[in-house]
């Protein structure tokens, strides 16, 4: 990297602007940068499709029965090169999971990151972009 | 299939092989054959642009933050369209609708490019929508009166190591800046260049003098990534974004159909 786009990337990185996370959307229809969380998840459906993955689970409601949450996730281009894959959920898997929230109040949102029962975590952006692209 | 014929078979392919072996080596400069032998060779001598390149999400991001100047026209466009924001409009491009960005966002989408030296066109492929560009290396000019496509008309030439390519015909839907599209006046340079061995940087320049007072002048930087491969981005494969004719988003939870 060169010495001026290396300060470039660091002036970026210390003003914290917005880093695109999308190729095909803006981020105005979520609560981007708020990351709340959604515990005791089943998977039902995980699906790797372009222009973007998809996460659908079941938890349980107040009072009995489960309700269903989708959440809208990063390309298979992304998230191939960040560890993930077309196996890295699977119905029935028990996870933890955190999102940005939809702003219209829909049981859904971003995903941002899923933890599973050993602890482990996988993420679908880097710690620390919690900012979105621009209309565009 | 019986021995004999085996045998038979594989002497008919060596013969052709060695056949073809001595036609090459009797091939002429001068000859159509020599002449194509030749201008494969002379693309030793570019540069090695070969592999996967990244773009780098940070600077791209950076340029976005630029802002070009602009005529009364150019700015009368962007305050109209952030007087749209403000009523919940031009939230959501159509690329939301699978509709590819064209020049010059395709060239800092978030996903890989390729580069194919051939001769006579440099072929730019990029993963986002699975485009390609073709960037003729010929000589032709560019053409006089070109129907609007969305990676328009390109001509290049080397200048040393660098590639430099101009392009005109940019269909009016392209965004060049957020609420600013191409128009038929549009015209676009870019030049290419490996600033270190893994990394190439494209110096936009956009001029439009019905949108800008002087041209606007970006930069990308690309990263070699040696262990990627590139991939298929099929939008339409399950689409769930979309934006209405006023930019207005929305987003289906609906299953895909596919398994």
């Amino acid at each position: 990297m060169t010495r001026a786009v290396a300060s470039w990337a660091g002036a970026i990185a210390l003003v914290g602007v917005a880093v695109s996370a999308s190729a095909h959307h803006s981020t105005a229809m979520f609560e981007w940068g708020k990351e709340v969380a959604l515990k005791n998840a089943t998977v039902e459906r995980w699906e790797w499709t372009n222009p973007h993955t998809f996460l659908y689970v079941s938890v349980p409601k107040a009072g009995g029965g489960t309700e269903r949450w989708a959440f809208e996730g990063m390309s298979p281009s992304h998230l191939s090169r960040a560890g993930w894959d077309k196996r890295s959920l699977k119905p029935g898997d028990k996870i933890d999971l955190t999102y940005f929230a939809l702003r219209d109040g829909r049981k859904g949102g971003f995903n941002i990151s899923v933890t599973f029962p050993d602890g482990r975590v996988i993420r679908q952006l880097p710690v620390g972009v919690s900012s979105g692209d621009a209309a565009r | 299939m019986n021995s004999m014929w085996r045998t038979v078979i594989v002497a008919v392919a060596l013969s052709a092989v060695s056949s073809v072996a001595v036609a090459q080596s009797r091939d002429p400069a001068g000859s159509p054959e020599g002449d194509r032998r030749a201008r494969y060779a002379k693309l030793a001598e570019l540069p090695d642009w070969s592999g996967v390149w990244s773009p780098d999400w940070l600077v791209n991001s950076q340029n976005r933050q630029l802002k070009p100047e602009y005529t009364k026209e150019g700015a009368a466009l962007v305050e109209a369209y952030e007087q749209g924001q403000e009523r919940g409009e031009n939230l959501q491009g159509q690329q939301a609708n699978c509709v590819p960005p064209g020049l010059p966002n395709v060239m800092t989408q978030p996903y890989p490019i390729e580069f194919v030296f051939t001769p006579g066109a440099v072929y730019i492929i990029t993963e986002t929508y699975s485009q390609v560009r073709r960037v003729y290396t010929d000589g032709r000019p560019l053409p006089d009166d070109p129907d609007p496509y969305f990676n328009g008309h390109s001509i290049g030439h080397w200048d040393g190591q660098a590639l430099i390519v101009e392009t005109n015909g940019i269909n009016p839907r392209n965004v060049l800046v957020s609420g600013v599209h191409a128009t038929e006046q549009t015209r676009i340079r870019e030049k290419i260049w490996q600033e270190a061995p893994d990394q190439l940087i494209i110096e936009t320049t956009i001029s439009d003098p019905t949108l800008f007072t002087k041209p606007f002048v970006t930069r990308a930087a690309l990263t070699r990534e040696h262990d990627w491969e590139m991939r298929e981005y099929v939008c339409a494969e399950n689409n769930k974004d979309a934006a209405d004719p006023f930019g207005r988003p929305s987003m289906s939870l609906e299953e895909g159909d596919q398994e």
